[in-house]
């Protein structure tokens, strides 16, 4: 049984297809990176998923029950900028999000905002918390009630690199403990921090679904960088020039060079034919946002 | 699901300073002018009469009694233009219903409470009790300054308090109407501003509208429109419209008290023209059937707009 199903998730306004026949499950426990360019379709599938908005075709399950169904009580949510009533304060504010759900003690809400780091800030007024705050405290709101799953959707945005990089360890914390979590990002060097596995979805359409791993091996550069050393690095790099590769020196010892993919294994037999001893070759690991924007480009959106 | 609702928006509806003012103005601002002119009057007029047959006692015991400043209360809450209960009625379902939609919040509350059917009821629960505390208030804020005008006027605690418990209770029940049709509006419009004003008062632009129809052209011309409504048996339907309009039936109650008054001071409401004539011939019973006929429109059509619609 999969926390998050999606199947043929489609949602149509008008002429516009906003989601193409989505399909997607994401297991117990599992934390996976929802990608996208903006007006993709991200925001549009957690709001199917969160019951907010209805799908037009296939439907939309969590913890398998179709949503809007029952099990969006065990579900914590931020979609887009979190909202708050400015007149209220942080704490009442999670407050009132306990009292409509029910079941969640002031103890739990006092937990929680220590765990975002708000609890000095918990008596001011939300119209007055940064955009960092509210992020922060929208994360509070969403993990009240103790959910089995999160959608979260931009979490990191408008936050300054201290504000990302709690929300990141935060977000750990919580996978740790068998949380089922969705969160789309843009910040793809972030996600990678995060996420094992990535749904990636242009145009509404969903083009990718598998590991980062896949991701970067399936789209990535024709040519792999690797850092080599050598005993003799200057004869290393006149061999690499006599064979037209492109290389640069890193430092006095390591030399990066460009290989094409797969031509590893023919490029140290020919450096041991012209007598260079490599001393140790280490891979570059591939860019994830590179292999992501060598997809959207398959896909034919103009770089 | 229903009671967590209406707990939570009471906790949120306690906290907006919107709520204070309402009841301020209600079991404050009245009373306190009801006992400021009374007081007035008893110092300068004391001791002569006012009008024919009428004591000065008797109109100190209409505007400054226990009972008094409570019927004065009921019918000032329905007797302005916009009424008080109107303006009530439409800020607490901006409060509700409005706040939701400029403050981005439905996407969070209907996450956290996805049965749309308990988070609608629940909303206009709240705001009904809180409606009925701002009404009862009333009821009970004249209660209480009217006893203490006692000490310095020559009033009694007054009768009729059942009756008028009563009006004050009916008056609450028929503005369930008045709150669909507030809920209505603003989440039909999806602004809370434009929602506000249209409840204040599209009532009466077409109930106006009807009305210079009526005066101008009225139903017995020969038009296409009077035509049309010949062809269709409508015309005596049209004419007798006015006593089916929503403001007419909605302040019955509080329209109920003028004869009471009218008769202490030695008149007659018959002789009463203006907005008022023709009003008193509509009886409390039909009243309520006409705002329950309104009521049930309004929450259809309510319903039919909140249970389908996305939440973007």
């Amino acid at each position: 049984m999969p926390a998050i199903a999606a199947a043929n998730l489609s949602k149509r306004y008008r002429r516009k297809v906003a989601v193409d026949a989505v399909s997607f499950e994401i297991a117990h426990g599992e934390i996976v990176g929802f990608l996208g360019p903006n007006g993709a379709g991200k925001t549009t599938t957690l709001r199917m998923l969160a019951g907010l908005i209805r799908p037009s075709q296939g439907h939309a399950s969590i913890l398998d029950v179709r949503t809007p169904g029952k099990t969006l009580a065990q579900v914590g949510t931020m979609i887009e900028e979190p909202s708050f009533y400015p007149y209220l304060s942080g704490f009442a504010n999670l407050k009132h999000a306990a009292l409509l759900h029910g079941g969640v003690e002031d103890s739990r809400i006092h937990e929680i905002l220590g765990f975002v780091s708000m609890d000095n800030a918990a008596d001011k007024k939300v119209a007055a918390y940064s955009q960092g705050m509210r992020q922060r405290l929208g994360l509070a709101r969403a993990l009240l009630w103790e959910p089995k799953v999160l959608l979260l959707d931009e979490p990191t945005n408008g936050l300054d690199p201290v504000g990302i990089a709690e929300i990141r360890e935060n977000l750990i914390k919580i996978a740790e403990q068998g949380v089922t979590i969705l969160i789309s990002s843009h910040i793809l060097a972030e996600l990678e921090k995060l996420v094992d596995r990535a749904l990636v979805i242009e145009r509404g359409k969903l083009l990718f679904d598998g590991s980062l791993h896949k991701l970067t091996e399936r789209v990535g550069d024709a040519v792999v960088h690797y850092h080599l050393e050598a005993t003799e690095p200057t004869h290393l790099v006149q061999v690499l020039a006599e064979l037209g590769y492109e290389h640069t020196s890193t430092n006095e010892q390591t030399i990066r060079v460009g290989i094409p993919r797969n031509d590893m294994a023919t490029f140290l037999k020919t450096l041991a034919a012209k007598g260079v001893s490599v001393l140790e070759a280490s891979r570059e690991k591939d860019s994830l946002e590179a292999a992501y924007l060598r997809l959207l480009k398959e896909d034919g959106r103009p770089s | 699901m229903i009671l967590r609702v209406i707990h939570a928006e009471l906790y949120k509806a306690v906290r907006k300073k919107r709520v204070y003012v309402l009841a301020s103005l209600m079991w404050l601002l009245v009373p306190l002018l009801s006992l400021l002119i009374a007081w007035v009057v008893n110092v300068n007029v004391s001791g002569t009469f006012v009008d024919d047959g009428v004591t000065l006692t008797d109109l100190l015991q209409v505007i400054a009694s226990p009972a008094g400043i409570s019927r004065n209360l009921l019918l000032l809450s329905g007797n302005l233009a916009p009424s008080f209960l109107i303006i009530v009625v439409g800020l607490l379902a901006a409060l509700f219903i409005g706040d939701e939609k400029s403050q981005n919040m439905w996407k969070t509350i209907l996450t956290v409470a996805p049965n749309r059917f308990a988070v609608l009821t629940g909303k206009l629960l709240a705001a009904m009790i809180l409606l009925g505390v701002i009404l009862w208030g009333g009821f009970l804020s004249g209660m209480l300054f009217g006893s203490i005008g006692m000490i310095f006027l020559p009033t009694t605690f007054g009768s009729g308090w059942g009756q008028l418990a009563q009006l004050y209770a009916l008056e609450w029940a028929f503005s369930t109407s008045a709150m669909l049709f507030a809920f209505w509006l603003i989440w039909l419009f999806r602004n809370v501003a434009l929602g506000v004003v249209g409840v204040f008062f599209l009532p009466n632009l077409l109930e106006g509208l009807y009305s210079i129809y009526a005066a101008v052209v009225g139903f017995d011309r020969v038009n296409r429109f009077n035509l049309w409504l010949e062809a269709l048996q409508l015309q005596n339907t049209l004419r007798e419209l006015p006593q089916y309009f929503f403001t007419t039936n909605l302040y019955a109650p509080s329209r109920f008290p003028i004869t009471e008054i009218v008769g202490v001071i030695g008149g007659d409401v018959a002789d009463i023209g203006g907005p008022f004539s023709n009003f008193f011939d509509i009886s409390l019973s039909q009243a309520a059937v006409v705002m329950s006929v309104y009521g049930a429109i309004f929450a259809l059509l309510l319903a039919i707009g909140f249970w389908r619609s996305d939440v973007q």
